[in-house]
């Protein structure tokens, strides 16, 4: 039986544990389980308080809404950090600043490095999100169980664009 | 109106942390089996993956066929979903995370996630600033197309259909290599096989 001390759990108990959230998320938010857009909606927010026009745009508007599904979502990837932090503490997890195999697939050990690489990845990963409508989340886990033609779709392109970068532009891990 | 939108952030908090707990019991937030499955050399993530879709399929079957909820899915767009999903896999590669993940990774201490979290937070709003202009040139609009409508069967049933062939992929995947062998010593991804891989381009003195 998998404890809440163990270091890791099988992929199959973790997938099942994910795809029944989709029970709360389909019937008190009626909406399907998601991440990205509550970058937008924090991201907006933020930006909004610098230039207040952005707020003229509609999508910025409709994503800076305090409506119950944007709260939610923000809530949720809030509690995503939560949830990893206590499972990290149950089960005695140590982790270094970096994970080892970034030296290795960057071919380089610096941090400004790393850390340069990680933001213009998170740069692509939401602007890419976000012209697709949806992420690993949304299309994956949500739009896959429901049998969606355009997550398909997208999913099958973030492979593809996941396997072509990390086959040519990262070392071998 | 408040109380609704307290109990939403309440509940999202709450699906949140046991989202959080299910990616680091995993592992499958680690970077290492991320990039190790973009180089197709780590499948803990798919297997994960697989599973939580096959569970969500037969859930919503359940939830759908019996009429408790409505289904949700996106408009198909075309070439927003295939120009869109290739940045986000890019980036999904040199971040070692999706976005989700991303938030994993910061609640066990790793650094670089929060330069991924800000590059995500800075591309979000880039992409609010063009979307008019994204919108009328490249997204445009679909119909929220499912595949049992092209077919004409019920949902339920092609969604049972779609678990079935899932777990029958994941027990061949699972045969084929064991998830154990993918966790490595320190269950990061780092395994013992990319040691030895590398063991063997140096060569013997």
């Amino acid at each position: 039986m998998p404890s809440l001390s163990d270091k890791a759990w099988s992929p199959y108990v973790a997938g099942v544990l994910i795809g029944l959230l989709q029970i709360p998320a389909f019937l008190i938010i009626q909406t399907a389980l998601g991440a990205s857009s509550s970058f937008v909606t924090v991201g907006d927010a933020v930006a909004s308080l610098l230039d207040p026009s952005l707020l003229q745009i509609d999508y910025a508007a409709k994503h800076v809404d305090a409506t119950a599904k944007n709260l939610w979502q923000v809530a949720l990837v809030v509690g995503v950090g939560i949830g990893a932090f206590i499972s990290m503490k149950m089960s005695g997890a140590r982790r270094q600043p970096i994970s080892p195999i970034w030296s290795r697939a960057l071919g380089s050990s610096s941090s400004a490095l790393r850390y340069a690489v990680a933001f213009v990845a998170g740069f692509l990963m939401l602007f890419g999100a976000r012209i697709a409508d949806g992420c690993t989340s949304g299309h994956g886990l949500s739009g896959m169980a429901q049998l969606s033609v355009g997550s398909t779709v997208a999913v099958a392109a973030m492979f593809a664009g996941g396997i072509v970068t990390a086959m040519l532009l990262l070392r071998r891990i | 109106m408040m109380g609704s939108i307290a109990m939403a952030i309440a509940v999202g908090l709450l699906m949140g942390i046991v989202f959080g707990f299910a990616l680091e019991k995993s592992r499958v937030f680690e970077p290492g089996m991320i990039v190790g499955q973009m180089q197709m050399r780590n499948f803990i993530m798919l297997k994960v993956f697989l599973t939580a879709v096959a569970t969500g399929a037969v859930v919503l079957a359940a939830l759908n066929g019996f009429g408790f909820v409505k289904l949700q899915p996106k408009a198909a767009l075309y070439a927003a979903d295939v120009v869109g999903g290739l940045l986000l896999g890019a980036g999904i590669a040199l971040a070692g995370a999706c976005p989700g993940t991303t938030l994993a990774q910061i609640g066990v201490g790793y650094r670089d996630a929060i330069f991924t979290l800000i590059g995500g937070l800075c591309g979000a709003v880039a992409f609010s600033y063009a979307q008019p202009w994204l919108a009328k040139t490249l997204i445009g609009s679909g119909p929220k197309l499912i595949f049992t409508d092209l077919i004409g069967i019920p949902y339920w049933q092609g969604a049972i259909g779609l678990a079935a062939i899932l777990v029958v992929v994941l027990a061949l995947m699972e045969r084929a290599r064991s998830w154990r062998k993918d966790l490595g010593a320190n269950v990061d991804g780092d395994t013992p096989s990319a040691s030895q891989f590398k063991g063997r381009m140096v060569p013997a003195e």
